[in-house]
């Protein structure tokens, strides 16, 4: 076969799937989307054993396989909860068939911009991801989703133009967008820098990065639960994919210092944000962000550093998927997303509940799941560079953030009242235990992870 | 040549100051569209200007017309009569400055746009008036912050992309083809999206008026 048609294959079947939804059959769009989004894992753990693949059109190294991986991963996990839980929604904003097309071609639109290899066009791929992504978040219809859906798609695309005009720098400057001809080159003058530094903080908006996070929260509180998985899963880390190129590109002291510190703040402002959290779900958002701003440190360390954030990014995207899975199961049972409604989850629903004590565990980086591995590798990195002191302040931050989303879930879990009983679970709920037993599993992987990275550690 | 561009900047920066004290959304769009124009004519102007590169920018302004100059003010037109009786009385009810105070701060947008400039790109960009498109790119901003209309938020974001094209051909020579192909793409499927969204959550405030819970925290 074409070496080209193999790199191109999760696309293809994204795309391809997201055309057939389209046509006018009943649970043609279901199936399709199942099939699809089979084919795309095949094609992305075969993907995985193929050399890295770079010419000019195409930049897919081990860094990019691992995120199609992780996407498609998180993708066929939505697409199945996705069966029963759009079914159950009331007040759609369009039909069934239109959800599974957007979502398909959402996926295949973070597949274009992992594996290009212009900056110009890994930019045209992640605005795409917008343009795909914004009507899912509206799709159950009403103010509060419309609202977050508009809030979505002006701040990221305003931010995403900040990162336009740094494409416009680095090619001015440059002279090329191509990755390998910008990582053979190294060009060093300050337009660059200027460049380099504004694209940091324009993809930053959309990864959810400190200062221009104020989407995030809206968005994953009020999108339906697999829409929310999939962009905390895996939307924001291909938007951090675009940072770590530009960090790649241009590894001097001064990007690595500026990263450093917008990952820093991006963890104290989350952690922080996490203790007066009274939602869920935006609970769980800005644990994402907290997450992101880890996965952003350990970039700007690099070395190991950067070993623990792509084994953050891939365990955190099954983990936290699966954590927002939940969150739908709890959200059509108690009808709320506040948690003082939310009581006896453990009476209720023991399944679910345990399910998601061990996902929130498991997000806000307890031993022995890979994130706490990852964030190991991350420390030894930063204590390496900054010193003891440095990571000291990050610890306090990541274990506020540990106890307020623990102790905030466990209240939901643990609460007694006699009078509730138990329920019969959802099936769906598996599909969140099967992400979080994946996300454990990561751990025996790094070694692998380890090699495929081995041209960037 | 510098000077046709830097008329036709000060073309663009008039424009956007007239988008600001104007509150007929309608008229917003059609001044969008005039800006357009502009910009495919700044695109013509520079191909000229650019004899190796003249075809893709003669097709790159071509491009601007058809999207940006027609095709997404027709959309969002459509949407607007779709959406209201009487689309040419729509308006920015409460518009956050004054005609007075939105001048002025433009005013000072540009200032600071030139300073910033000067003070530290200028020295690297060598580009004589190459503040222009970096107060174009301020203006939208205010655009965006001081309404609450969601059309005319839209078109802050457009003009921001605007001033972006004027900006990496005036000052870089322009971005490659496909980029910029691949962007004016973008801005459409994200116009007809918008326009959607805009279209549902008029509709619903139309209806049932703001709730406080739509009152997002951020």
């Amino acid at each position: 076969m074409n070496q080209h048609i193999i790199y191109l294959l999760p696309i293809f079947f994204s795309l391809f799937g997201a055309l057939l939804c389209i046509l006018p059959f009943r649970y043609m769009d279901r199936t399709l989307s199942v099939i699809a989004s089979v084919l795309t894992l095949s094609s992305a753990i075969y993907l995985l054993f193929q050399p890295s693949y770079i010419n000019g059109y195409f930049y897919i190294d081990g860094l990019s396989k691992l995120l199609i991986l992780t996407i498609a991963m998180v993708y066929i996990s939505t697409v199945l909860y996705s069966l029963p839980y759009i079914k159950h929604l009331g007040n759609l904003l369009f039909q069934h068939r239109l959800y599974y097309f957007l979502l398909n071609v959402f996926v295949a639109t973070m597949f274009f911009s992992v594996i290009m290899d212009n900056l110009g066009l890994i930019w045209v791929g992640i605005e795409a991801t917008t343009v795909s992504s914004a009507l899912l978040i509206a799709t159950q219809n009403n103010q509060v989703t419309v609202e977050s859906a508009w809030r979505y798609v002006i701040i990221v695309s305003t931010g995403l133009v900040i990162s336009l005009i740094a494409i416009t720098f680095i090619y001015g400057s440059a002279g090329t967008l191509s990755l390998h001809k910008l990582l053979l080159t190294h060009p060093d003058n300050r337009v660059f820098l200027i460049g380099i530094l504004l694209g940091i903080v324009g993809f930053g908006t959309k990864a959810g990065i400190f200062p221009m996070h104020t989407w995030l929260p809206d968005v994953h509180g009020k999108a339906p639960a697999p829409v929310s998985a999939i962009f905390s899963g895996v939307l924001l880390p291909v938007a951090l994919y675009a940072m770590a190129r530009l960090i790649q590109i241009y590894p001097v002291g001064t990007v690595r210092l500026f990263t450093f510190i917008l990952g820093t703040l991006t963890v104290i402002t989350a952690s922080l944000m996490m203790t007066v959290q009274t939602n869920y779900k935006r609970m769980f958002a800005y644990s994402s962000m907290e997450n992101m701003g880890m996965i952003l440190i350990g970039f700007s360390l690099g070395g190991y550093g950067l070993l623990g954030a792509v084994i953050i990014i891939v365990s955190h995207g099954l983990a936290k998927s699966g954590v927002f899975f939940l969150t739908g199961d709890v959200l059509s049972r108690y009808h709320t997303t506040e948690m003082r409604d939310v009581n006896s989850l453990m009476q209720r629903l023991p399944r679910a509940a345990s399910s998601l004590f061990i996902g929130s565990m498991a997000v806000t980086g307890a031993p022995p799941f890979a994130i706490f591995v990852g964030e190991l590798f991350i420390f030894s990195a930063l204590i390496a560079q900054y010193g003891w002191l440095m990571a000291l302040v990050i610890i306090l931050f990541l274990a506020i953030a540990f106890i307020a989303v623990n102790f905030k879930t466990g209240k939901m879990i643990f609460s007694e009242n006699e009078k509730i009983k138990r329920e019969k679970p959802h099936l769906e709920s598996w599909i969140a235990i099967v992400n979080l037993i994946l996300s454990f599993l990561v751990i025996l992987f790094i070694p692998y992870f380890e090699l495929l990275l081995k041209n960037l550690l | 040549m510098n000077q046709v561009f830097e008329i036709l900047g000060f073309l663009l920066i008039v424009l956007t100051l007239i988008m600001q004290w104007e509150i007929n959304v309608q008229r917003i769009i059609f001044l969008f569209a005039a800006s357009s124009f502009i910009i495919a004519l700044f695109l013509v102007l520079l191909g000229l200007s650019r004899p190796q590169e003249e075809y893709m920018l003669f097709i790159l302004a071509g491009l601007t017309i058809a999207v940006r100059g027609i095709t997404i003010p027709v959309v969002m037109n459509k949407a607007l009569h779709r959406l209201y009786e009487k689309p040419w009385r729509v308006r920015e009810d409460k518009p956050m400055l004054g005609v007075g105070g939105s001048i002025l701060l433009s005013l000072v947008l540009i200032a600071i746009g030139y300073f910033i400039y000067q003070n530290s790109l200028y020295s690297i960009l060598k580009v004589r008036s190459g503040s222009v498109p970096f107060a174009l790119f301020l203006q939208a901003s205010l655009l965006i912050i001081t309404h609450k209309h969601a059309y005319i938020q839209m078109i802050g974001f457009l003009v921001m992309e605007n001033a972006v094209v004027m900006l990496s051909g005036w000052v870089f020579g322009g971005l490659p083809f496909i980029v910029e192909a691949g962007v004016i793409l973008d801005l459409l499927g994200l116009v007809v999206v918008s326009s959607l969204i805009i279209r549902v959550r008029e509709r619903t405030i139309l209806q049932e008026g703001i709730s406080s819970e739509a009152e997002l925290r951020g």
